[in-house]
């Protein structure tokens, strides 16, 4: 009597431990943990409480549910500007499973994502995550960063940011969409830095192992419990429209100095080049004017002001010239954004 | 069938010790319970003898007992640990009560609290209950059986 109530006890104990060891995550108990009950019983006979009674132990092994998730952080469409290559779109993916999974990527062409109908296809989108000190990171590092073909051992409840490279072609115009599709398989983990077979759901009936359940959502591109998830982000092209405008101003001559002065030789006269970017377009990014300069001219030295204003004011000196083969003036300007105005201007004298 | 694997264990481990078996046994099983459409008809809940299942399962435990002794067994009272991994739902037993710290206090849900992480006290769910119990006031008499049973489902 006291060894089998001794026994009892002990297989109790067994399943109590195995019990604590059984970690649950947003999706459920991880799969594989063993759920045992049992009950134990006090009664007493004639009024003397007998030894406690256990009841055996019911067992039932917790399944793998597979659920996936991803969105596309910041829910915006990536402004491109024709002819750019490495242009970034942004997903986020999560393993919502009750166990670690591989997960195989793959990126389509799809339909626009936010505003917009998608008019033409990236060229070559490739799938490319963050790593090291960039690991967790929700924006492209292109110095930390690989080429991925899918999510090697991705555990239950984790994280990754992917991002879908792709380059635009140079003929697009404003307001044009490529739409980007990606998609998360679930893949069997095990091996790391190896992508395992597709997972498989369990048909038929239940056995008493580990089966396995999809339990999916939809995604974007995707089918409800078909193991993949997928979400889309898309690429708006927004080109700068730019205007280049070239004045000329008599600043001072030999002999009526400041004022009024005349178009005479040894004159000074001041060329300003402002380059104008039409509202509604994109930021013009560092647009370097090069400007020939006229014959019978010599440029004075030093003269060279660029970031101006569109009126031909302030600005800092910079900029470059170079007298050979042909003397010419360039420079560099800062960003223009769309509806702004920025020059450069430089002095000559009349031979 | 269980139990009588651990009595026979029990008696090669210790066979001068064959004296008074316990006289009330108890038999632990666990259903999940399944809803089955019906054509024109509203869905049946059934019960499906099933080794696993997926997290969000609904888990039936019950628990069969009989006095198997030669005498009633009297303050009879039924203890069942909440297994990790589930989450207590109910009980259809009138006589269930329930602990939400751990074994120590137990008495009817609705009128269990439990201490909030900000250290306020608020009303217990379900979820907070981590020991079910089942007390019958009458004695068991000889050869007497009944079952209790409740309801949860896998985290």
């Amino acid at each position: 009597m006291t060894n089998k109530i001794k026994l009892l006890g002990v297989s109790s104990t067994i399943a109590i431990a195995a019990l604590s060891a059984a970690p649950a995550f947003a999706a459920g108990t991880a799969a594989g943990s063993t759920i045992s009950n049992t009950a134990t019983v006090a009664y007493s006979v004639g009024g003397t409480p007998q030894t406690g009674v256990s009841s055996n132990a019911a067992v039932f092994t917790v399944d793998r549910k597979i659920t996936l998730t991803m969105t596309e952080p910041g829910n915006a469409t990536t402004q491109v500007a024709p002819g750019s290559n490495n242009q970034v779109t942004t997903f986020f993916v999560t393993n919502t499973s009750n166990a670690p999974l591989d997960l195989g990527l793959s990126v389509a062409q799809s339909a626009a994502a936010h505003a917009g109908t998608d008019n033409f296809d990236v060229v070559t989108p490739t799938i490319w995550i963050n790593t090291g000190p960039s690991v967790a990171s929700a924006t492209y590092d292109p110095a930390n960063s690989v080429q991925v073909a899918y999510l090697d051992e991705i555990a239950a409840d984790a994280s990754r940011y992917v991002f879908v490279l792709a380059n635009v072609p140079a003929g697009q115009v404003n307001n044009d969409v490529s739409g980007v599709a990606l998609t998360a398989q679930a893949r069997e983990p095990g091996v790391a830095a190896t992508q395992g077979a597709v997972v498989a759901q369990t048909v038929g009936a239940n056995t008493a192992g580990v089966d396995t359940v999809f339990a999916d959502a939809a995604g974007a591109t995707d089918a409800v419990t078909d193991g993949r998830i997928s979400a889309r982000d898309d690429y708006t092209v927004l080109a700068a429209t730019l205007t280049v405008t070239k004045s000329s101003l008599i600043i001072s001559d030999p002999i009526n100095l400041l004022v009024n002065p005349k178009m005479i030789p040894g004159a000074t006269v001041e060329y300003c080049i402002v380059v104008a970017n039409a509202a509604g377009g994109g930021t013009a990014q560092a647009p370097a004017i090069s400007d020939l300069v006229p014959t019978q001219t010599t440029y004075v030295p030093s003269s060279i002001v660029i970031n101006g204003t569109g009126t031909c004011t302030g600005g800092a000196a910079g900029g470059s010239f170079t007298p050979t083969p042909a003397p010419t003036v360039t420079g560099t300007l800062n960003d223009v954004a769309a509806g702004a105005s920025s020059s450069l201007r430089f002095r000559v004298t009349i031979n | 069938m269980m139990f009588r694997v651990l009595a026979t264990l029990a008696l090669i481990a210790s066979p001068v010790v064959a004296a008074v078996a316990n006289s009330v046994a108890v038999v632990s099983d666990m259903f999940v319970e399944k809803t089955v459409a019906q054509p024109g008809a509203k869905p049946k809940v059934v019960l499906v003898k099933q080794k696993s299942g997926p997290p969000g399962t609904t888990l039936v435990f019950t628990h069969s007992y009989r006095n198997g002794g030669k005498a009633p067994a009297a303050n009879f009272a039924m203890t069942n640990p909440i297994p990790s991994g589930v989450d207590y739902v109910g009980s259809d037993d009138a006589i269930a009560v329930v602990s939400v710290d751990g074994g120590k206090l137990f008495g009817p849900l609705a009128v269990a609290k439990v201490r909030a992480a900000d250290g306020t006290l608020r009303a217990a769910r379900p979820e907070d209950v981590t020991h079910v119990r089942w007390t019958l006031k009458a004695p068991i008499p000889v050869g007497g059986t009944g079952k209790f049973s409740f309801k949860g489902v896998v985290k």
